[in-house]
């Protein structure tokens, strides 16, 4: 199935066709996971997430406007499943696959490596989102603005904010003197 | 090892694809999952079923409607857009003593702010005292290279008429000055 056109799998899927919709879900899925990492910085409750948005979606299907971009609706049906995740898990966990390094130790190439990964992934989740939805998905920042219902100008300033924090972050690890 | 090369957005695009990357064993399979438990919610409704939701569903009438306010908006939008903004250099006032002026004329803005690297992209408001349309902010600033933008009513304005330079990043301008010893 894997020459099908897009629209027709979306077509199918709405007739109830499920294996059209399991096409979807294997063109989509890492998408869909990194979306759901993003907001919740954990893998088993990304990858739950991801079930549960690829669910929503067929449920919502007739309610996808074929204006859209397909992929933008479904990082929207994502935020919402992981964000809602996040109010009944109530408090934000600390990321369990990320941990912190002595500064003293961040003195090679690999440590400095972690090193922005820990900052990347220790933003808030305001500034995490957009950042993984340019540099992971490519979006556009108007797709990001439409994806999370937000203005482009926000979106712009959390992308420029984002990677200010992450400056912050490293300067504060003892990693860079140079800026942004 | 210092982060000399930080320009590089590679380490960040890269410190993202690592974590994601390093789970994607989790999504094998991850199709049949799916599958199986829509169908066991029983959410694959019958043909007619569907066909009723697909006619009552509001996306028909809806798209027309929207094309149409769409067509509408674009119309206003440049209306406004062409009389609200003139984006030829104006005279900065006075004051550039005390520090670097950035001033906009946006006649008719409710709200004028300025993002840059100085204030780590965090917004700081411009004023209009006299009510002329040029809003302006002045900021003490150490000699060095500042990247900025406006936003306009929450609009992104990258290109300042009066920057040194512009850069474009991450898809859109944004405007460059140099303070003490550079152009500025």
């Amino acid at each position: 199935m894997g020459d099908v056109g897009e629209l027709e799998l979306i077509q199918r899927s709405l007739e109830g066709d499920l294996e059209a919709w399991g096409e979807i879900v294997v063109r989509y899925k890492r998408m869909v996971f990194g979306t759901a990492l993003a907001v919740l910085r954990n893998w088993a409750d990304a990858e739950d997430a991801a079930q549960e948005a690829f669910i929503r979606a067929y449920e919502k299907l007739h309610y996808y406007d074929l204006s859209r971009k397909f992929s933008t609706w479904l990082i929207t049906v994502t935020i919402n499943v992981a964000k809602n995740m996040l109010r009944k898990r109530k408090a934000e966990p600390e990321p369990k696959t990320f941990h912190s390094e002595d500064p003293a130790t961040l003195v090679a190439r690999e440590e400095l490596r972690k090193a922005v990964k820990e900052a990347v992934w220790s933003l808030p989740e305001g500034y995490r989102l957009p950042l993984v939805l340019y540099y992971w998905e490519g979006l556009s920042v108007e797709e990001i603005a439409k994806a999370m219902r937000l203005k482009p100008a926000t979106v712009k300033t959390r992308l420029f904010r984002g990677r200010a924090l992450v400056k912050s972050k490293l300067l504060e690890m003892g990693v860079t003197a140079d800026a942004v | 090892m210092q982060f000399e090369n930080w320009r590089d957005e590679e380490l960040i695009r890269q410190a993202i694809a690592e974590e994601i990357s390093a789970a994607e064993a989790r999504l094998e399979g991850l199709e049949k999952r799916v599958i199986q438990a829509i169908a066991t919610r029983d959410l694959a409704r019958s043909a007619w079923k569907r066909w009723i939701r697909s006619v009552l569903s509001p996306r028909a009438s809806a798209l027309r409607f929207a094309y149409v306010l769409g067509a509408l908006l674009l119309f206003v939008g440049i209306g406004i857009l062409i009389g609200r903004f003139s984006f030829a250099p104006k005279p900065l006032p006075a004051l550039a003593q005390e520090g670097t002026v950035f001033a906009l004329a946006a006649p008719g803005a409710h709200k004028v702010e300025i993002v840059g690297d100085f204030s780590a992209w965090k917004p700081i408001p411009l004023v209009d005292p006299d009510g002329d349309g040029v809003w302006t902010l002045i900021l003490k600033l150490p000699p060095g290279r500042y990247e900025y933008a406006f936003l306009v009513d929450d609009r992104w304005v990258g290109q300042d008429p009066n920057a040194d330079e512009y850069v474009r990043t991450m898809g859109d301008y944004t405007s460059v000055r140099y303070i003490g010893g550079g152009s500025s």
